[in-house]
């Protein structure tokens, strides 16, 4: 072994030895502490992300939300999604007379809100301003156990020939 | 041979360099060439602003409120009359001295604290009028090239603090006499002991009172009626009882309280505080903006005109949504200044409980939130929104307004109202200060669907611990990263870590321009009070191990500056705010 060479393994050795104490406690403080554990969830936890994400999908992919700010100007059945992928949707209305719990439209006979100017006064000026209902649908979304809520904003037009004589002002 | 040698000087200045690097033995987490990047911005920012700060007039250590980021000049506020003033106005730089403490504490130099402590120091010393009020806020500053006190809000503009909730710890450090005679005079300038009437505005006339915590108390002026349901008095003459100012008034109280132990300051705020919560529906748990109506002092000739909205016309509320009865009122509203009241209002409140014990306060914010939540909160096209609404559950969605009033124009259609970011603090930070898990329930539901809707992934079932976080989530928000921090806090789960890094990475990488944290990439002014630096200096104080309650707190980001000024167009004469007439212009502007 030449000189040279004896100089290269008595570096290479203090290398790694230097590399081996900077490294050693290095991944020993991370691996105890699980800092670089970023994925060991166990399976149960990871099941849970599972629904979580399953819950997710539903509200996104069903079309529950398909009518949000949509102008509803029939009767009849909306047909709103009661299940998706094993994912059970209940629905609970604000004002099930206009839009029942199974979804099931019944255009009101009176307007929402009879506006008027800031006398009371009723003038034409602001007849049918503000006739259409905003309904809120209150979303409960369930699979084996876990729950996820929204909501729906639906706008519901009244019935022809609806009255407007409500004032509440 | 030559690499080898290479190889081992670079070995071992590694070797030298890791015990120098301060590193949490506790958490066990390793402070990264990424987190030096972080804290290097932020000092870069810091120093520009102190730079160019201090250049422009070298006779004070005040500084201004904003910077433009393409000359190093303050920003100006443009009077009517052409004058273009670069100000400074304490009030609205509160997060710029916590930034500074919390840069001495994370890097060990004591500069940065010595020059917040300096420009408080000149601030309380110079601008402090005799009656104890400070001449900052919402309508007066500081000319700095003058160093006069002016006012944007005709000649004598009013005291004015709106959430501003000023790092008081620091000020007491700083000057205790002055401190302790602005809390004091806060009371004596804003609220009447006898008729609990608070106004926003407070006058630089009234005496000093140094026995003003010692008046008698009166009993609550908000009264049930016979179903239960809170009267709102319609007998405010004018001074209305804003939340954003009663929680200024209420911070001041309770930290005078705890730094004189008087306990006189701290029943007032309670007493203060305790109106909102009378006049909050019951049925909903949603709370108000004030608890009270105005007195109707005008002529019915006057209010008969829809655009003539002064106060002295009644509730402005109820002449401009008339259509819904008795509900509209402006306590009720719950679509605009919903920011002061279910942010800004609940962050004083938890910081109450937590700091000075006012425990109660917990299960307020949290039937607050609960309530605004259950009726309001709705994902609108994967956004998180809130439905407008009175506090009764009446919807206004939708609903399009027949006349101009206070509340806007005619034919002006309510929409959703926006939910922020912001909001992720006070939900999360009201399911961490209530003890039983079964009332952390539905907050932490709440709070799981919207960190997920924002983009941040999964926090997991209730608690925390396991969650399924986008560690490459695009967001750059602060108040998201300190979310994910005190997340870390409360579990304990390096997840949290990994991704308000991200998150603090994104900011650098988005609003780090050109040596100055700005709002995005095009905005023009750096704003002193903006909330990045000391959300990034929060997070590097939790990677070195710094303990959470040494590290100064995030509570609010709302100074500004409200008065006359010039318009864009250089002729006409508007009235307006910082936030919308300096915080928005460009670079290209």
């Amino acid at each position: 072994m030449t000189e040279e060479e004896t100089t290269m393994k008595k570096l290479a050795t203090i290398l790694i030895l230097t590399l081996a104490l900077v490294a050693v406690p290095t991944l020993a403080i991370l691996g105890a502490t699980g800092a670089l554990d970023l994925v060991g969830q166990t399976e149960e936890t990871w099941d849970e992300k599972a629904v979580y994400q399953l819950l997710v999908d539903a509200e996104n992919l069903s079309g529950m939300s398909r009518y949000n700010n949509q102008i509803i100007a029939v009767d009849g059945d909306l047909a709103l999604p009661k299940e998706y992928r094993g994912v059970t949707i209940t629905y609970s209305s604000r004002h099930p007379e206009i839009i029942s719990n199974d979804g099931v439209v019944t255009l009101p006979d009176t307007c929402w809100i009879d506006s008027r100017n800031q006398q009371g006064q009723d003038t034409t000026q602001f007849d049918h301003l503000n006739d259409n209902w905003p309904v809120v649908l209150d979303v409960t979304l369930t699979f084996m156990g876990q729950v996820r809520t929204a909501k729906l904003m639906l706008v519901v037009a009244p019935a022809e020939g609806f009255t407007c004589d409500k004032y509440l002002g | 041979m030559k690499k080898l040698l290479l190889l081992l000087l670079i070995s071992l200045g590694f070797s030298t360099l890791l015990p120098l690097i301060p590193v949490s033995a506790s958490a066990g987490v390793r402070y990264t060439d990424e987190d030096y990047r972080r804290l290097s911005a932020v000092i870069e920012h810091v120093e520009n602003v102190l730079y160019y700060g201090h250049a422009y007039n070298q006779d004070t250590d005040l500084l201004p409120d904003a910077i433009n980021t393409l000359t190093g000049m303050p920003a100006v506020w443009t009077f009517p009359n052409r004058a273009e003033v670069p100000y400074s106005d304490l009030a609205n730089q509160q997060n710029f001295f916590r930034t500074l403490v919390a840069l001495s504490l994370v890097t060990g130099d004591p500069r940065y604290r010595e020059e917040a402590e300096a420009s408080l120091a000149e601030y309380m010393e110079t601008y402090q009028n005799t009656n104890g009020l400070m001449y900052w806020g919402g309508h007066r500053m500081i000319n700095l090239d003058t160093l006069l006190v002016q006012s944007t809000e005709s000649e004598n503009g009013p005291h004015e603090l709106k959430n501003m909730l000023p790092y008081y710890e620091l000020m007491l450090d700083v000057d205790p006499v002055a401190t302790v005679r602005f809390m004091q005079q806060l009371w004596t300038a804003h609220f009447d002991w006898a008729t609990a009437d608070l106004n926003r505005h407070g006058s630089y006339s009234a005496p000093y009172n140094n026995n003003v915590f010692g008046q008698p108390m009166i009993p609550d002026i908000i009264v049930m009626d016979e179903f239960g349901m809170p009267i709102i008095p319609a007998n405010s003459p004018g001074d209305l009882p804003f939340v954003n100012a009663a929680t200024d008034l209420a911070y001041a109280a309770f930290t005078l309280a705890d730094y004189t132990g008087d306990p006189a300051p701290r029943e007032w705020a309670q007493y203060l505080m305790r109106q909102y919560h009378l006049a909050s529906n019951p049925d909903t748990g949603m709370t108000v903006y004030q608890y009270k109506s105005t007195l109707i002092t005008k002529s019915a000739s006057e209010c008969a005109i829809p655009s003539y909205t002064n106060s002295g016309c009644g509730d402005r509320v109820a002449r401009q949504f008339r259509d819904f009865g008795p509900i509209a009122r402006e306590s009720n509203v719950q679509w605009k200044n919903t920011q002061a009241i279910y942010v800004d209002n609940i962050l004083m409140l938890l910081e109450a409980a937590d700091r000075y014990g006012v425990n109660e306060y917990v299960d307020w914010a949290r039937g607050y939130l609960e309530g605004y939540l259950d009726y309001g909160y709705i994902r609108i096209n994967g956004t998180n929104k809130i439905i407008p609404m009175f506090n009764d559950g009446t919807v206004t969605y939708g609903y399009v307004v027949p006349e101009v009033g206070y509340y806007g124009p005619s034919n002006m259609r309510l929409d959703y109202v926006e939910m922020p970011t912001t909001y992720l603090l006070p939900i999360l930070r009201t399911i961490l200060a209530t003890e039983e898990p079964e009332n952390q329930v539905k907050l932490w539901t709440y709070f799981r669907e919207i960190a997920h809707t924002f983009g941040l992934g999964d926090v997991g079932p209730l608690g925390g611990n396991a969650p399924a976080l986008d560690l490459d989530t695009a967001i750059d928000d602060p108040f998201a990263l300190m979310a994910m921090v005190e997340l870390y806090q409360a579990t304990g789960n390096s997840e949290y870590l990994e991704s308000a890094r991200t998150i603090g990475n994104n900011i650098v990488h988005a609003k780090f321009r050109r040596g100055f944290f700005v709002e995005s990439e095009i905005m023009l002014y750096s704003r002193l009070d903006q909330p990045e630096t000391l959300a990034l200096l929060i997070l590097d104080g939790v990677l070195r191990g710094l303990a959470p309650a040494d590290m100064p707190y995030y509570l609010a980001d709302s100074g500004y500056i409200h008065g006359y000024l010039l318009s864009d167009d250089g002729v006409t004469e508007d009235r307006n705010y910082s936030q919308t007439i300096i915080y928005t212009k460009t670079i290209y502007d």
